[in-house]
């Protein structure tokens, strides 16, 4: 039973059994998570609050990878060391204060001891704020910029890592036991995050230093075609595909790419799927943008920056997911009583309107909430960041804790 | 059997969706679709008339003297978005300083003469450190102009420290200049220029002003002799400022030319707005006043696609200095721009633009 249960992704196996009638379940569990995420914003954010780490980019970096560490402890780890026994009898409110302590621990050890010490000091010195100060540069744009490039990295495992477990079903490493599929799955992704880091990410930073770093990076290749030199462009897509990911496995319930039953076909459908998938939804927000503000304008700022542009597709698509999510964790994916295609069409029409209620509300009020500043674009400020961090609560309470007060895992 | 059939609707359904995706990016990227789908630029002319001649000279542009001190105060404050009148700014034993204190100021004045003759004199921004935005504006003349109250108005670009906490060396020579400020405006800042202090921030106002202040939006161009207009842009800015104005003059027979305090809302954005709203604006032949491209020798590469893109405008004179930084004048200069010299005078830096002291005439 318990080979078993190690065998098959813990969330999808866990019974919750519902406390509260819907929709109050729903509206309590997202007014708990803003509550939760209200806090953490104002400790470790908010530039009026208490540690204003939101400088911005020092901040935004361990928001990206708080995520990134809950789907490796979720989806790829499946909770391991922990036992779906102890997962099962554990009351959710110190299930979720260990494993948010992990979840932050983890993200700290990762920025500190593997990008500070190992991967900044011996290999890249973009990637270590101490690397970068000794070169000369100030200590703040020190911090800035290898917070930049550690975020960077970030938005490609938040669009890689999830893929394996999801779409691949961790093929072939699928008969693997704990920890071993999770340190597999784990080496693999990491890896490939590395490899595709360098060729989208890393001729950013032949430009971004002066003089241009011409021995040791590529011209950005996408400039002829995309009209900017900076890596927006490149995080804009894959925030698209990030969002992807999360839009099949929840609103989508994996479908179509599910119709392929055997692996790995699957696993490359999927992959193709959410590829799709974002180049829609990236396209799409690029288009949208050209029809409210005028094409974009090359070497302008702002909201006239081709490299703000794809930035906002990928700020668009959070906006989304959040949204998505929300419909997921909170009203148990609703509708479910129509076909899987049906299903599919209701919640994704129900996610573009909550999406345009969400992105209004964001630009009418969140700068009083979250202490920063009206307006759409600012060089300094980044939507992603906020959303991406009421999403990590999303997580937390839904992954770590049940959903509950709301919900309970069934005891047997 | 199952697994056929289920993999056969999955092709189907991949093979209409991979075609309707395609459909749809390549349709929405193509420049054909756009052209059909995006409404046509609108272009809403103003005519803001002309002036005969400009003569624009730098008081200050040397807004702190030492980076790093300048920096750490933001980072020990909490980064970039922190309210500027919450950060303590450290004036005292900064050895690259003025008299030790690390802040100077940004200031410019301007002559405008108008076709009939008559020169406006113009006062763009207060600076920062009173001590040396007063020892700048004497030996300027800008001291003795505003006591004389031959100065007509001053225009505050935007609240930012370094272009608007000084604001005492102007109001203790003239207390009743008329002030024109952008929307945008906090509190603090009418509160600062109405004698309120700021210890937190390291700074005061003994010289309260008295002088009507004129509030700009971004509706409209506002012109406010004939050649001389001002635009307004709702930006919001580091250090949780908000809102920007800059200079638009219209030179006879020259052509348009935009002076900036910090030019927040971007250089090519400003001249895409100028293009867009002012007759003559497609003509660009000069540009003075801070760029903000590299202002702590920072950089992004978003910086060179605007480098490369300048050239298209055709600017004749680029008189740039204060926050474009020093990297990107000498990346300008590679690029072949027209970036105008200056001589390193009264605490300027470096020559590689215009400093302190420094004029532009255009006539
Ligand atoms: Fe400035
Ligand atoms: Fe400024």
């Amino acid at each position: 039973m318990i080979e078993k249960a190690l065998d098959t992704l813990w969330l999808e196996e866990r019974k919750a059994a519902a406390l509260i009638k819907q929709p109050m379940r729903g509206i309590l569990g997202i007014i708990l998570a803003f509550a939760f995420f209200m806090g953490l914003w104002w400790v470790f954010m908010d530039p009026r609050g208490i540690l204003r780490w939101y400088t911005p980019q020092y901040g935004y970096m361990y928001i990206r990878w708080l995520l990134i560490v809950a789907i490796w402890q979720a989806y790829i780890f499946n909770f391991w060391p922990f036992r779906p026994n102890w997962m099962e009898k554990t009351h959710p409110l110190k299930k979720g204060l260990i494993l948010v302590t992990m979840n932050f621990a983890i993200t700290g050890l990762l920025i500190w001891v593997f990008y500070y010490g190992i991967f900044g000091t011996f290999a890249v010195p973009y990637f270590s704020w101490f690397e970068l100060r000794k070169t000369g540069l100030s200590d703040f744009f020190a911090r800035e910029y290898s917070s930049l490039a550690i975020l960077m990295m970030a938005a490609i495992a938040s669009w890689l890592s999830p893929i394996w477990p999801s779409a691949f079903e961790n093929y072939p490493w699928h008969k693997l036991t704990q920890p071993a599929k999770g340190f597999t799955v784990f080496a693999v992704t990491f890896l490939l995050t590395t490899y595709i880091y360098f060729i989208f990410m890393h001729p950013h930073y032949r430009v971004l230093f002066y003089p241009w770093q011409e021995f040791t990076a590529a011209f950005p290749w996408w400039y002829e075609s995309f009209h900017t030199l900076s890596g927006n462009f490149n995080v804009g897509w894959i925030m698209c595909a990030t969002v992807s990911v999360w839009l099949m496995e929840t609103i989508f319930e994996r479908y179509p790419f599910c119709l392929v039953k055997s692996q790995p076909w699957r696993g490359i459908a999927g992959f193709f799927c959410i590829l799709l998938l974002a180049f829609i939804l990236f396209f799409t927000f690029v288009f949208l943008q050209d029809a409210v503000w005028g094409p974009s304008v090359e070497g302008a700022k702002r909201l006239m920056a081709p490299d703000w542009r794809y930035l906002h597709t990928g700020e668009l698509a959070v906006i989304l997911l959040a949204i998505a999510l929300a419909l997921y964790f909170y009203f148990d994916n609703w509708p479910r009583r129509f076909s899987t295609e049906v299903n599919i069409l209701v919640r994704v029409a129900v996610t573009i309107i909550g999406a345009f209620a969400l992105h209004w509300l964001y630009y009418q009020y969140s700068h009083m909430l979250l202490g920063t500043q009206s307006g759409y674009s600012h060089p300094q400020q980044f939507p992603m960041a906020p959303v991406i961090l009421f999403i990590n609560v999303m997580l937390y309470h839904n992954w770590f804790m049940d959903g509950w007060p709301g919900k309970r895992i069934k005891q047997e | 059997m199952d697994n056929d059939f289920s993999r056969r609707s999955f092709v189907k359904g991949m093979a209409v969706g991979t075609l309707a995706g395609y459909f749809a990016t390549a349709g929405l990227s193509s420049t054909v679709f756009k052209n059909a789908l995006l409404p046509e630029e609108k272009l809403n002319l103003t005519d803001i008339g002309q002036i005969k001649g400009l003569k624009i000279k730098v008081i200050s542009e040397t807004s702190w003297y030492d980076n790093n001190v300048f920096l750490n105060d933001v980072k020990k404050a909490g980064g970039l978005l922190v309210n500027q009148y919450e950060i303590p700014w450290t004036r005292e034993g900064v050895k690259a300083g003025y008299q030790g204190d690390n802040l100077g100021g940004f200031a410019t004045y301007i002559e405008a003469e108008l076709l009939d003759g008559k020169v406006m004199k113009i006062l763009l921004d207060t600076g920062w450190n009173h001590h040396w935005m007063e020892k700048r504006f004497n030996e300027e003349g800008v001291a003795e102009k505003l006591a004389k109250k031959e100065i007509d108005f001053m225009v505050s670009s935007h609240e930012h420290i370094d272009h608007f906490f000084g604001i005492q060396a102007t109001t203790k020579y003239n207390p009743d200049i008329p002030i024109y400020v952008p929307k945008g405006f906090y509190q603090e800042g009418f509160d600062l220029l109405k004698g309120k202090s700021f210890p937190k921030a390291n700074v005061k106002n003994d010289h309260p002003h008295k002088g009507k202040v004129t509030v700009l939006d971004s509706k409209q161009v506002n012109v406010l002799y004939p050649g001389i207009a001002l635009m307004t842009f709702d930006v919001p800015i580091i250090l949780r400022v908000f809102g920007e104005q800059a200079f638009v003059f219209n030179v006879k027979d020259k052509g348009i030319v935009l002076v900036t305090g910090c030019c927040h809302q971007g250089i090519i954005s400003y001249m895409e707005a100028v293009r867009k709203n002012i007759a003559g604006g497609d003509k660009i032949y000069a540009v003075q006043g801070g760029l903000h491209i590299s202002p702590f020798e920072d950089w992004d590469p978003q910086y060179d696609d605007l480098i490369m893109a300048f050239h298209k405008y055709g600017v004749q004179k680029i008189g740039c200095n204060h926050c474009t930084g020093f990297i990107t004048a000498e990346k300008m200069l590679k690029a072949g721009l027209p970036v105008v010299k200056g001589t390193a005078r009264h605490m300027s830096k470096r020559d590689i633009y215009l400093g302190n002291g420094d004029e532009l005439v255009i006539a």
